[in-house]
């Protein structure tokens, strides 16, 4: 049923008909209205779930991991530094392959206190070991959501369902709620592969020497190699049931584009825009959306980006003293690509700063006008006059 | 669904997993402290004069465990009933829940369970031991005297209370008002201990030529006569005074004594009986006065008391002591006044005695008094010099609630004879005092009384546990008086002390009806569930609920700790929510 949603009851309503069975979470902004919104599933029955309360991110992911080795279907949700906080833990779980589903919603890490956009926050977990899937709208991130628990599932690993603070998470738009029959149809209950089991008593995750440690590193590795294959096959099946087509990386209009947008969240239907408006100009402007980070979907950004002549990535986000970490990756993952094309990294819209369409234009344009990049990341849209005073 | 269904491809897990038990890794080896289960002394206990165990009392009500809970009681209290009335609860003012929100109404448990063992067919079951040969005359049928024969009968002595009144009680009988003690209630207690072989026998005021006697007759005497005679005023016209504690006695023993209503009285003097007295007066019809000559803040009544007093419509006239009284010509029949009373303003001096402050005459400032009746309530002293404790004559021992004397035969003074404060609990301290010191005389000899006493205290003293004397398991409590700071209160929610009800002023000044109600069983567990049981296991599991290790073991309801595997990491101890476990430093 078409509903008018914000962003965060996107998530809930997900995580309702996915019937998970066991939510911890601490509030933060801009957060809280996801949990806030399954609490109430959960206390007024809509959701047969336990909720538990927790005082900390580290201790709702602690309870999760507890949880899902019980073998149940879990779910949490945090944000800036309550994600930096669940650190330790985001290892664990995915070490433990637990497939547990977690929202981020992307959010600047203080100081100085802000509370708005940035990605900053969940690609510096790019490590753990969790799958990062990026969101462009409301029906992106409820379709993720219930995509999430069939990867996550599928190869005993976690997922983190990212969305932009704000400009996703409270923003209402239209969003298709599918009712619960397909998607039980999509997303059978869980049947975990292991579990903690009193009449069959054990211990998971103990002591391993070096004997064994690098074998269990691979094995993670070795399923991660394996997603997008699962997730192939399982984008396939959620378009059969609905109707609703999402790739790890979604091509718009590159054919024959000598520029190409790359970026994530929100910003990419900002670029749908601003593509459009330079079509309409007569410009060969293109965009390929991120939508899985972890794994960095190679081979697709290869296929599509091999033998173009420009790339401009759009970083919402910044590792400092490298650039921005898109465009980081993405330059990685061509470097051993036939005819790579050149990579140009833009570092815009930190703590929710806005991207507007013209500011993608003015990109586009800076692109155009450049022979070769010149610096790691091009920092757009900064207040020259402060940024001169630094430098006198 | 399936024919569209395509499977997940999963790739094998490689994951560490043992079916072995973790059994072999024997934790406790890195452990550098020991958790224990040590219970320690509540502060309400340890201010209670009868020791009474009232963290485990209350833990037992909230469990619905009652006759426990009043067989708890009886260890160390033969008139729970009668306490929970008339008792000043010093417990209530040493509760630590009295730091978070308000004090746990300890008094009204008490006489909860106090009247649901007298309303039981069940006959509490208290510890005893048999016969031992030795008899005790006990003077005065007081609280201390019953007090002393109930927990020597209990040692085995067989024990004769000698009574002057023709009935006993003494001033649970004759000095509390029926509004506060319903004569039932106390007569159902005295017969209590009377069930456990003690023969009162009224009407037979001791004399000294009878305490003679009692030397060759008996092995042992208590004397706890009490202040049997009010004190004087010393003032122009003192004899047109009414003694108060005579008026009160009376009362108790006509249920009735003439006196115009619409009369009005002057009650000279602060104390409780003052106020007894002036309450008295009001549910006789008559217009009460109290004259004190300090302020109201120093006044030695219980304040709650005097408040009932004030709201039933006695008037307070502080800073004020009578110099003279005079006839005003009036008659009793009359509207005239009786006498004319002559008041000595007063004034505070910086001073200060005894913590009270000190009040002098206020140059010569005065003002009189026009009234119908004048009650002395100013203090009572001993009815006979041999009451007195004999100085020199013979080896003595002061304990903190009496004086044991070896005579002939040895001799213990108790009750408001030797005790500092003059209440009824301190009364009974006494007795069992008493009773502690001739059963270890007996046994161990002089020498070994005052070890004996101070081995049974309560905490650091001076209350003494006859539970502990016994051997029972509560001389195992470690004497450490358990602080607020101590508490885990995150374990406790904020809870409304529970009032009793009471009837109203109006209805409380028309008659001698008991003032407050007993508790509701519901009102009395929920009561009971504020209670944080501070030093006292209540087996909440909180200990083992929280052991990463799994080392908390209850066996048979006793809970230890399996030290092969205890890690001593402390949880246990710091969840403990009343500070009934203890952190120890092991030996390396």
């Amino acid at each position: 049923m078409r509903q008018v949603a914000e962003g965060s009851q996107a998530v809930s309503e997900a995580v309702r008909l996915a019937k998970v069975q066991v939510i911890a979470a601490y509030p933060i902004t801009p957060q809280t209205h996801i949990v806030e919104n399954i609490s109430e599933f959960c206390s007024n029955g809509t959701l047969n779930a336990r909720f538990i309360c927790v005082e900390s991110e580290h201790s709702a992911l602690a309870a999760i991991i507890g949880a899902a080795s019980g073998g149940v279907r879990t779910f949490t949700a945090t944000s800036s530094h309550g994600l930096a906080y669940m650190h330790e833990l985001l290892h664990w779980a995915s070490g433990a392959r637990l497939p547990i589903v977690m929202a981020d919603v992307n959010r600047a890490l203080g100081p100085g206190w802000n509370i708005w956009l940035d990605q900053t926050d969940s690609l510096s977990q790019r490590d753990t070991g969790w799958i990062q899937l990026y969101c462009e709208d409301g029906q992106d991130v409820l379709d993720t959501t219930l995509m999430a628990y069939r990867l996550a599932e599928s190869v005993n690993l976690p997922v983190m369902v990212v969305l932009d603070a704000f400009f996703l998470s409270h923003t209402y738009e239209p969003v298709d709620v599918p009712d619960q029959e397909p998607v039980d149809k999509f997303l059978p209950p869980f049947l975990p592969r292991f579990q903690l089991d009193t009449d069959n008593p054990g211990a998971f995750n103990q002591f391993v020497a070096p004997h064994a440690y690098m074998e269990m590193r691979y094995n993670i590795q070795t399923a991660m190699e394996q997603v997008p294959e699962n997730y192939a096959r399982i984008a396939e099946e959620f378009e059969i049931i609905f109707g609703r087509q999402y790739n790890p990386a979604e091509a718009v209009q590159c054919e024959d584009a000598e520029i190409i947008f790359v970026t994530a969240g929100t910003t990419v239907s900002t670029c749908r825009q601003a593509v459009n408006r330079l079509r309409s100009q007569g410009e060969k402007a293109g965009l390929l959306k991120l939508k899985m980070f972890r794994p960095f979907p190679i081979d697709l950004f290869r296929q599509v980006l091999s033998g173009k002549q420009k790339v401009a990535v759009v970083d919402r986000n910044c590792s400092f003293g490298a650039s921005g970490i898109f465009a980081q990756e993405l330059k990685a993952a061509l470097y051993h690509a036939e005819s790579p094309p050149q990579i140009y990294g833009y570092i815009a819209g930190l703590g929710g700063r806005d991207v507007t369409p013209e500011t993608i234009e003015d990109i586009y344009r800076q692109t155009q006008n450049a022979d070769s990049p010149q610096t790691e990341s091009i920092w757009i849209g900064l207040d020259q006059e402060t940024v001169e005073s630094w430098r006198n | 669904m399936t024919d569209y269904k395509i499977p997940d491809n999963k790739i094998p897990l490689f994951l560490p997993h043992s079916s072995v038990s973790t059994d072999l890794n024997k934790t406790g080896s890195w452990r550098y402290v020991r958790p224990l289960f040590d219970e320690k002394t509540s502060p309400c206990s340890a201010a209670c004069p009868a020791g009474e165990d009232i963290a485990r009392i209350e833990m037992l009500v909230s469990q619905k465990l009652i006759p426990e809970a009043w067989e708890t009681i009886l260890e160390e209290n033969p008139f729970p009933a009668v306490c929970g009335r008339v008792c000043f609860h010093n417990c209530e003012g040493a509760c630590n829940r009295g730091q978070m929100d308000d004090p746990v109404a300890i008094h009204h448990l008490e006489r909860f369970v106090g009247d649901a063992a007298m309303s039981s067919k069940e006959t509490p079951k208290v510890n005893a031991l048999p016969d031992n040969g030795k008899k005790v005359a006990i003077a005065g049928s007081g609280p201390a005297g019953l007090g002393a024969a109930y927990f020597l009968a209990r040692l085995g002595f067989g024990c004769e209370i000698f009574e002057a009144q023709s009935e006993p009680g003494g001033i649970l009988r004759w000095g509390i008002p029926t509004y506060r003690l319903p004569r039932d209630v106390l007569a159902k207690e005295i017969s209590r201990i009377e069930k456990l072989g003690v023969s009162i026998h009224c009407r037979t005021p001791v004399t000294r030529k009878m305490l003679e006697t009692f030397k060759t007759q008996y092995d042992a005497v208590f004397i706890g006569c009490g202040y049997g005679r009010a004190i004087d005023l010393q003032i122009e016209g003192a004899q047109k005074a009414i003694n108060g504690l005579q008026f009160l006695y009376n009362m108790r023993a006509q249920d009735a004594v003439p006196l115009n209503a619409k009369h009005s009285a002057a009650v000279i003097g602060g104390g409780n009986t003052a106020v007894d007295v002036a309450r008295t007066l009001v549910r006789l019809g008559v217009e009460p006065i109290l004259v004190y000559r300090r302020r109201r803040q120093d006044m030695p009544a219980f304040d709650p008391e005097l408040q009932m007093a004030l709201d039933e419509g006695v008037k307070l006239k502080a800073l004020l002591t009578p110099i003279a009284i005079k006839d005003a010509g009036g008659d009793p029949a009359g509207h005239q006044p009786s006498y004319v009373v002559t008041l000595q303003k007063m004034k505070v001096s910086a001073a200060k005695v005894e913590g009270r402050a000190r009040v002098v005459p206020d140059g010569d400032k005065t003002e009189t008094l026009q009234i119908d009746h004048i009650f002395s309530t100013i203090g009572a002293e001993p009815a006979d010099p041999w009451h007195n404790v004999p100085s020199g004559e013979h080896p003595s021992l002061s304990l903190s609630h009496c004086e044991f004397v070896n005579s002939d035969v040895p001799i213990a003074f108790g009750g408001d004879l030797t005790n500092r404060v003059k209440s009824v609990a301190d009364a009974i301290a006494s007795g069992k005092q008493a009773a502690i010191a001739l059963d270890t005389y007996f046994k161990s000899g002089w020498d070994a009384v005052n070890e004996a006493v101070s081995r049974c205290q309560v905490g650091p003293g001076p209350t003494v546990s006859m539970a502990m004397y016994l051997d029972q398991e509560r001389k195992d409590r470690n004497p450490h008086i358990v602080s607020y700071s101590e508490i885990n209160t995150h374990y406790f929610k904020n809870a409304p002390r529970t009032i009793a009800p009471v009837l109203s002023p109006h209805d409380r000044s028309q008659s001698f009806l008991p003032v407050e109600y007993t508790l509701s069983k519901e009102a009395a567990l929920e009561e009971s569930r504020r209670c944080f049981n501070c030093g006292i296991c209540n087996a909440c599991d909180y200990c083992r609920l929280y052991c990463p290790d799994m080392s908390v073991i209850v066996e048979n309801a006793e809970r230890h700790i399996n030290l092969d595997y205890c890690k001593g990491c402390g949880l246990c101890v710091t969840e403990c929510p009343r500070n009934a476990m203890a952190l120890k430093e092991e030996d390396i």
